[in-house]
């Protein structure tokens, strides 16, 4: 498979590579994150139960509390944040959380990447150019 | 977004690391609101400045901005810490919060900020003035700061502020814009208002329908008091999120309804009535234990002028608050040394209420109300009404004094 590369727009700085989680639905860090194991702990979300520690996370947009940018910080903090975040459209909470942490985060991809990326995909994200590529793609 | 030479110049890194991380929040955060520029800022007020709303990650971020060399270029204030930094011991704060509030304070004093502690800055000189930019938090001094002294803010998170405090700069959008700062609905006013708590229930009952968009008043009378002002404020922040509003022949952008609405008319779809009957039912809704129930009796929301102190103790003269009640009047340290200059302090701590400074209830952590056995609490503040019955699951009586003040006091002999 060719790698496939998407321009999008730098939010926070960085480069990252990992594997992708993709959720479908918007995602609060505070109260839906567990700060210490980085486990989705939102009840229903469709991530429930999945680690986000270690991941590309691939999500439409941040919801919930203004405190959430701390959360990622937190997360960061206990080794369990996400390496990069790719969003649809960076909200501000998200966008505070990823900067303060130093979390690379990019959004406004010219293609959609919830269409795109499935969950296990292995993805590098370089925010400084606003780049998303899909280096391989799970089977 | 368009930078200037001198903001490329922080945003690049030559300015140091704290002031390039305070670019980055800023430029990101302005680019999420289709910003085209930066514009300064003559002040920055910090929310929250206490461990207990900031939480981990919170503090983190305040200690990793001082060790980055952070300095304020403008004044920065402070929000309420999450004791009274002098009462806490003989209030039963354990030490361990004392010295996390006094940790987190220190981190933000030698960044430069002023530690004024209160939600009500602007009552001691930390006043913006008319169409000032100010880089702002705490809801209802952000809606203060529009509506009643015509300066300019949104409604400022704790990176954006500080970030804002460290460079001078916010993004302009939102309330910085001429074009978003017009009513967009009007609520005409034809209850009787009779002091502060009847504003703050005309705030909750606006902010509700208005939500996020910027309410005119009508009917209001010719002579509103600053607390009273403050008041409404809160309540229009705290059932909604209101950043503005207009009181039409009262504040500085409203001479006129057509001042204060632009080329836009407002129609009957969006016109509210604010009457007898939607003040009791306000009032009713905030409402869910007879006073008869509380223990806790909560004044001072937000932090009151030392006028509003006055009034509090001339209705407190001659009473006793009853051996089961704790009753806290709440203010800034500096309005509380003034009190005691006055006399004031005498005369309500006499009755056995105290005068509590520089803290806020919403702000200590839940466990020190059952450890106390508070059970139910009595306020006359809906924002007040709203944090702790909300967040904290604390049942509460909402009315002003007068309502209340016979069952929580009895007369002195």
């Amino acid at each position: 498979m060719a790698e496939i590369v998407i321009k999008g727009r730098r939010v926070a700085k960085g480069r990252a590579r990992g594997e992708a989680l993709v959720s479908q639905s918007p995602l609060s860090f505070r109260g839906g994150v567990d700060e210490q194991t980085g486990v989705v702990v939102e009840k229903g979300h469709e991530l429930e139960g999945v680690s986000i520690c270690g991941k590309v996370l691939v999500f439409p947009v941040g919801k919930g509390s203004t405190v959430g940018s701390f959360q990622l910080l937190e997360l960061k903090t206990n080794g369990k944040a996400p390496k990069a975040i790719i969003n649809l459209r960076a909200d501000p909470i998200v966008t505070l959380g990823a900067i303060v942490s130093d979390i690379p985060m990019v959004d406004r991809l010219a293609r959609n990447p919830l269409e795109l990326i499935k969950t296990g995909d292995l993805v590098e994200v370089d925010a400084d150019r606003g780049l998303v590529k899909i280096v391989s793609k799970s089977h | 977004m368009k930078l200037t030479r001198e903001e490329k110049k922080m945003l690049d890194g030559k300015c140091g690391a704290a002031v390039q991380k305070a670019m980055e929040i800023l430029v990101a955060l302005g680019e999420c609101y289709d910003a085209k520029e930066m514009i300064p800022v003559g002040s920055a007020h910090l929310v929250p400045c206490n461990p207990s709303a900031a939480g981990k990650g919170g503090v983190l971020f305040y200690k990793d901005m001082a060790e980055k060399g952070a300095k304020f270029v403008i004044p920065v204030s402070t929000n309420p810490a999450c004791l009274d930094s002098w009462a806490w011991r003989e209030m039963g704060f354990p030490e361990e919060m004392y010295q996390g509030q006094v940790d987190l304070s220190g981190v933000i004093a030698k960044m430069g900020g002023f530690l004024c502690n209160t939600c009500t800055p602007y009552v001691i000189g930390h006043t913006p003035r008319t169409k000032e930019h100010v880089a702002w938090g705490e809801s209802s001094a952000v809606v203060y700061i529009n509506g009643v002294i015509g300066g300019r803010t949104n409604r400022e998170g704790t990176p954006s502020a500080l970030a804002s405090g460290i460079t001078g700069r916010t993004p302009a959008y939102g309330y910085h814009l001429d074009q978003n700062r017009y009513g967009k609905l009007k609520v005409r006013v034809t209850a009787d208002l009779k002091g502060a708590s009847d504003y703050a229930t005309l705030g909750y009952y606006a902010g509700k329908i208005a939500q996020d968009r910027v309410p005119i008043f009508t009917g209001l009378p010719g002579f509103v008091s600053q607390q009273e002002m403050i008041c409404l404020a809160a309540g229009l922040a705290s059932s909604g999120s209101v950043s503005h509003f207009h009181a039409v022949g009262l504040t500085p952008e409203a001479p006129t309804e057509k001042a204060a609405s632009g080329t836009k008319k407002i129609g009957p779809s969006d016109t509210f009535r604010f009457g007898p009957k939607e003040m009791k039912k306000t009032e009713e809704s905030l409402s869910k234990v007879a006073p008869e129930e509380v223990n806790l009796v909560i004044l001072g929301c937000p932090h009151l002028t030392i006028g509003e102190i006055r009034k509090y103790a001339e209705m407190l003269a001659g009473r006793t608050v009853k051996d089961h009640v704790e009753m806290w009047i709440l203010t800034q340290h500096t309005i509380k040394k003034y009190a005691e200059d006055m006399g004031i302090a005498d005369v309500i701590e006499s009755t056995g209420a105290r005068l509590v400074s520089n803290t806020c209830p919403s702000a200590i952590p839940i466990d020190y109300y059952k450890q106390h056995g508070l059970k139910a609490f009595a306020t006359d503040s809906p924002k007040m009404a709203y944090l702790l019955s909300g967040a904290k699951k604390l049942p509460c009586f909402y009315g002003s004094l007068d309502t209340f003040l016979d069952v929580v006091t009895s007369h002195r002999r």
